[in-house]
């Protein structure tokens, strides 16, 4: 198995952004077929293609549709398309290139679990992608895709683009719910999930774009032809998103259970030259680190990335050889979630920032002995201890990175230096920049 | 699911669960958290942002609890009990990650414990001396916020002492719907604020400062007077309006220094009005009639009021018709009773005139707690007024003073005279009388420059006394005696019982209750001995 | 006990021993007279004996560098006093760095037991006790000692700096 165009088919084609392109591509057929469905095969379809959220979590799509309260209360189906974890960068593609793709699929999904109104939230620096969407939605608009009475089915959708104000937070489910409420992006108390009681106090469907647009082609294959692709656990394809020290980055679909060195060595034209790969973070910067040894056996799929304690999260692979220095890659990441962190539990809000403080301590050459047991300590602490999984998200690249990568941090609190590079690493800039808002 | 059909049994009593908190069976409610089965049950648990008055917020992360079976913590306040759950938060696991909590909480706090109001009464300091005393580990710098903010009239915040747990911006979006106060920013530079010329001024902002766990919002009135810990609680009731919030007044030998809400569900819940809170001022010395003040023949002279309250009673006594009597609904249902049957037997009049606040806004209310009726005892003043069948009409004191028919006016003035907007113009409608014997507890410029027969006699306040008030609702509430304040105050029962020619029950009047700390006013005078 | 001088011939002869301690005394007397230096006695209560500076005497409040006072009133010492002699009221301070000042700090210093317990208990150095402690009064209002005698009374010639500085410690960040 190797790279397979299957979500991906027509993406090379530069009409298929448009109406017409699409609809010459076979766009919106299913749409039609769809429509002729009942929503419960629909969902049926679905559970039976084991699709998996392909957000970063990974929960199964059919039966989070399932969780929907059975009568007939007005319901919500939200695409997340606040793509912001560091690393990811497939549904910038998807919704680029196939805007359309994403609106079918959000058609034929808000049909299936009874939602009259959906809504792309997408994130505020996606200008080029917003503008595409926008498009295509007048596009599908105009010609009856999306509206009352759809193909004259009697199906009513609304279909609506929502800019965020760029914040991380507003990827986790209930964070982007509450921003879309108009309210400050901060995740909510879970019970009660969303498909309970989510936007608008409504039951909730918040689904990523790639899960969203994979519905087409499960309404195409139906359920089991999607699971010609993937693992029995792990089915269907899933578009990865590489970044790092490799000769061709970028966005592949592989099917999953795809096996990673193959992925960085066949698509990607293996690492730099004369560079020694010395781990991957498989699922984007929240993930834990797989050392260069727990690479050599790892498959992309859920199954296998939760046996080796990573995650396949949102299926950003970031490529780490022996040019980096881990000290510094992690002073990077915890920075970002000192950033994002809404502030709202205190685990999180004062962690974030404490790791972050020690990390780039140790990078400023001010670290101190006992610096990393701490870092453990507090990233242990932080650890499931909130409300949403954002201190998980930056408390388990601080565990990894300081277990499997200890010696680096240590020589860098008792040398003052980098023992990659040899140099202190922000030595050359001002303490104050770094960090400061 | 839906009620379908009506044949459905009858609304019965809640289910009752049984669980098991800290290895004690107890039985609570369906639909009860954790966090309230352990207050229900009297038992302790760490918290900062669970409030029972306000919605669950979930994010101190302090009420961590093991749930047997479930590998991982969980916060009590947002975890429903189900049957035989069995709970603990007693374990090491618990204590290790509340310490941690803690720490988080700490770690950027600014410990201006010395010059913090909070200190004595605050959250982080009793959790810390529960669940810390550890070495910090922090050696970073800590993050710096806005210090001394001014929010509104009445409150002021502490960024950097806050610990973000929401209570407050809760109790504006949930309880005053007023929504001044919102959280900005985010991450560790969060800090509360209002927007843009939208203060905290509502009538509910000192809640706030009572619900703040830590000392990030203080009141302006109480800044800086007093260290908590030198301060005395008494239960008492707000006479600040009819509707009788249960209340906590907090004292010492200099008098009194603040209240603060008591819950009743039935009344109040947990919160109380701003201008409740000011309640205390005209309780303490400097705004009292400390002596009776009696002037006849242009001189006025001040005299004890034990004397002053006899005199006035030899010439009352049997005056009949000639005698009015004026009363405010702002005394206790014991001193009505003794003081107008005192009127209807030993006077013998019938003029008995009930003196209201402000006629206009009588019957107003705010929809939450404050009421027009500015007095705590309307009810009470009606129901002994028709028990003794006095209905006279204001008009017809009025006239009497006109004609000459009412020649003595006794009048039991406001305690709270700031609610009553029209004092001015009735003590000069009132010193047309020849004989006026005020009652009241402050002082007032005006009562004290009057020329012509008139006799002060300094009264006793709410929480100089014991005796009940009857709210608006009609609950009868008794408040019991807290402290002295000035000496020398008489209660109407012992005027009445002054003017009847009784003797007082010795004891009483100079009773201090335990004051603790007692100022050395010795010192003071010892070297002019 | 009693004492039972006996009267002896001998005993008749006093006059010899009076003398012979006179003249040690002014023997001492033109010694010291000739070496001042030497001289153990002091004209009290012009000259007084200087103490250690560790000697717990009469208290003084100390002044931060700019001559304000330090204290910041957080009535530690008047908590922790076991004779209750310290009266403190509190204000807002305009800065709101300082945010909480003393206007009114008084020691009563007869109630006064020297146990050094405000100056144990005092957070940020505003307060010790000093080697002075012979202080008259012709009455005893006068031995309550307010802010202006206790941090800036002539001898401590302007106010004694403490250790601790409120600016060192905002930019230590603590």
């Amino acid at each position: 198995m190797a790279e397979v165009k299957y979500l991906s088919e027509h993406y090379h084609k530069p009409e298929y952004r448009g109406l017409a392109g699409y609809k010459a591509n076979g766009g919106y057929a299913m749409l039609e077929k769809a429509l002729k469905m009942q929503p419960q095969q629909i969902i049926d379809e679905v559970k039976a293609s084991g699709l998996r959220g392909r957000g970063g979590a990974g929960f199964p799509t059919g039966m989070k549709w399932g969780f929907l309260p059975k009568n007939g209360e007005p319901r919500y189906l939200l695409c997340n398309a606040d793509e912001s974890e560091p690393g990811t960068f497939k549904d910038r593609v998807m919704m680029e290139k196939a805007p359309h793709q994403l609106i079918e699929g959000m058609i034929i999904s808000a049909y299936a679990v009874g939602a009259k109104k959906a809504y792309i939230y997408i994130r505020g620096e996606y200008m080029g992608p917003a503008a595409i969407l926008e498009e295509a939605i007048a596009e599908a608009k105009k010609a009856g895709y999306i509206g009352k009475n759809i193909l004259g089915s009697g199906v009513d959708v609304e279909l609506d683009l929502y800019l965020g104000a760029g914040a991380y937070i507003c990827g986790e489910e209930t964070g982007l719910i509450s921003s879309l409420e108009g309210f400050k992006g901060q995740p909510k108390l879970k019970p009660p999930f969303p498909a309970v009681q989510g936007y608008l106090k409504k039951p909730t469907i918040v689904n990523n774009v790639e899960t969203l647009a994979a519905v087409v082609n499960i309404i195409r294959d139906g359920g089991q032809g999607y699971r010609k692709y993937g693992t029995e656990k792990s089915a269907g394809t899933k578009l990865f998103s590489l970044s790092g020290a490799v000769q061709k980055p970028g966005t592949y679909e592989v099917p999953l259970g795809y096996k990673l060195m193959d992925f960085i060595n066949n698509e990607c034209g293996g690492l730099l030259p004369g560079r020694k790969l010395k781990g991957v973070i498989p699922g984007g910067s929240s993930a834990p680190i797989l050392s260069a040894e727990e690479c050599m056996d790892a498959t992309l799929d859920y199954e296998n990335m939760a046996a080796k304690g990573s995650m396949l999260g949102s299926g950003a692979i970031i490529v780490i050889d022996d040019s980096y220095c881990m000290v510094d890659v992690l002073s990077t990441i915890t920075h970002f979630y000192h950033h994002e962190s809404c502030g709202q539990c205190t685990p999180c809000r004062e962690g974030t920032g404490w790791v972050q403080k020690i990390v780039h301590g140790i990078v400023h050459g001010n670290g101190k002995p006992g610096d990393v047991d701490l870092l453990l300590k507090i990233a242990d602490n932080m650890k499931g201890r909130t409300i949403c999984a954002l201190s998980d998200a930056a408390a388990l690249p601080v565990l990894s990175f300081v277990t499997k990568y200890r010696e680096e941090f240590e020589y860098f609190i008792k040398e003052k230096k980098s023992k990659v590079k040899g140099t202190q690493i922000y030595a050359q800039l001002n303490p104050s920049e770094m960090g400061a808002h | 699911m839906p009620e379908s059909n009506n044949t459905a049994a009858p609304a019965t009593e809640p289910k009752m669960l049984k669980m098991t908190i800290n290895g004690k069976e107890v039985e609570v409610k369906e639909g009860t958290s954790i966090i309230e089965a352990y207050s229900q049950h009297g038992m302790s648990i760490a918290h900062y942002c669970w409030h029972p008055g306000l919605s669950v917020a979930g994010v101190c992360r302090l009420c961590m609890v093991e749930i047997e079976g479930n590998p991982r913590l969980q916060i009590a306040c947002n975890t429903a009990v189900t049957d035989g759950m069995k709970v603990n938060n007693e374990s090491e696991k618990v204590k290790d990650a509340v310490k941690w909590g803690l720490d988080f909480h700490l770690i950027n706090h600014p410990l201006d414990c010395p010059i913090c109001d909070q200190a004595g009464e605050c959250g982080l300091q009793d959790q810390y001396m529960a669940y810390g005393k550890y070495t910090p580990e922090m050696a970073e710098k800590k993050v710096k916020k806005h210090k001394v903010v001014d929010l509104g009239p009445r409150v002021v915040l502490d960024s950097e002492r806050c610990i973000l747990c929401s209570r407050c911006v809760r109790f504006t979006d949930e309880v005053s719907k007023t929504n001044e106060l919102g959280i900005f920013n985010r991450g560790d530079r969060a800090e509360i604020g209002t927007f843009e010329g939208k203060p905290l001024d509502n009538n509910y902002s000192l809640n706030t400062v009572d619900i703040c766990p830590v000392g990030a919002l203080t009141s302006k009135d109480f800044r800086f007077r007093q260290r908590v810990w030198f301060l005395k609680e008494h239960n008492s009731i707000c006479t600040g309006c009819s509707t009788g919030c249960n209340t906590r007044v907090f004292y010492n030998k200099e008098g009194l220094f603040r209240i603060k809400p008591r819950y009743n569900k039935d009344i109040n819940g947990y919160w109380m009005t701003d201008t409740g809170r000011d309640a205390y001022k005209f309780v303490n010395k400097e705004a009292r009639l400390l002596d009776a003040r009696v002037v006849s023949n242009g001189r006025g002279e001040w005299i004890a009021p034990k004397l002053a309250a006899r005199k006035a009673g030899e010439a009352l006594k049997g005056a009949g018709k000639s005698v009015a009597l004026v009363v405010t609904g702002q005394y206790m249902n014991e001193e009505y009773e003794a003081l107008l049957s005192y009127f209807k037997n030993e006077v013998g009049t019938d003029r008995v005139f009930h003196w209201i606040n402000n006629p206009e806004t009588f019957d107003s209310f705010d929809g939450l707690l404050a009421r027009g009726d500015k007095n705590p005892n309307t009810k009470g003043l009606l129901a002994e007024m028709a028990k003794q069948g006095f209905t006279a009409q204001w008009r017809e004191l009025a006239e009497g003073l006109q004609t000459g028919a009412i020649k003595t006016v006794v009048v039991a003035g406001p305690e709270n005279q700031a609610v009553f907007p029209d004092l001015k113009a009735k003590i000069m409608e009132l010193s047309k009388a020849s004989k006026l014997v005020w009652l009241q507890a402050g002082k007032n410029d005006q009562l004290e420059a009057l020329t012509g027969d008139v006799t002060l006699i300094p009264l006793k306040t709410y929480v100089e006394k014991t005796g009940t008030y009857v709210n608006y609702a009609g609950i009868a509430q008794k408040v019991h005696k807290g402290l002295t304040v000035v000496p020398n105050a008489l209660s109407l029962v012992e005027v009445v019982a002054l003017m009847k020619g009784e003797e007082l029950p010795a004891d009483d009047t100079y009773n201090q209750v335990g004051l603790g700390r007692v100022h050395n006013e010795f010192t003071m005078v010892r070297g002019t001995l | 006990m009693s004492l039972v001088q006996k009267r002896t011939e001998l005993s008749k002869w006093y006059l010899p021993a009076i003398f012979q301690g006179l003249g040690w005394t002014f023997v001492k007397m033109v010694k010291n007279l000739a070496n001042k230096k030497q001289m153990i006695t002091l004209n009290y209560p012009e000259q007084k004996h200087e103490y250690s500076p560790r000697f717990k005497g009469n208290h003084v409040l100390t002044v931060k560098k700019d001559g304000s006072i330090r204290c910041t009133a957080c009535m530690l010492c008047a908590t922790n006093c076991p004779a209750e002699c310290i009266t403190i009221k509190a204000a807002e301070h305009e800065d709101p760095t300082v945010e909480k000042f003393p206007i009114s700090y008084e020691i009563d210093m007869l109630r006064c037991v020297f146990c050094g317990f405000c100056e144990e208990a005092c957070p940020v150095d505003a307060i010790r006790m000093g080697p002075e402690w012979q202080r008259p009064a012709v009455n005893g209002a006068n031995f309550v000692y307010d802010l202006k005698e206790l941090a800036y009374r002539p001898s401590l010639k302007g106010g004694i700096v403490s250790v601790v500085d409120e600016t060192d410690r905002h930019k230590a960040g603590i």
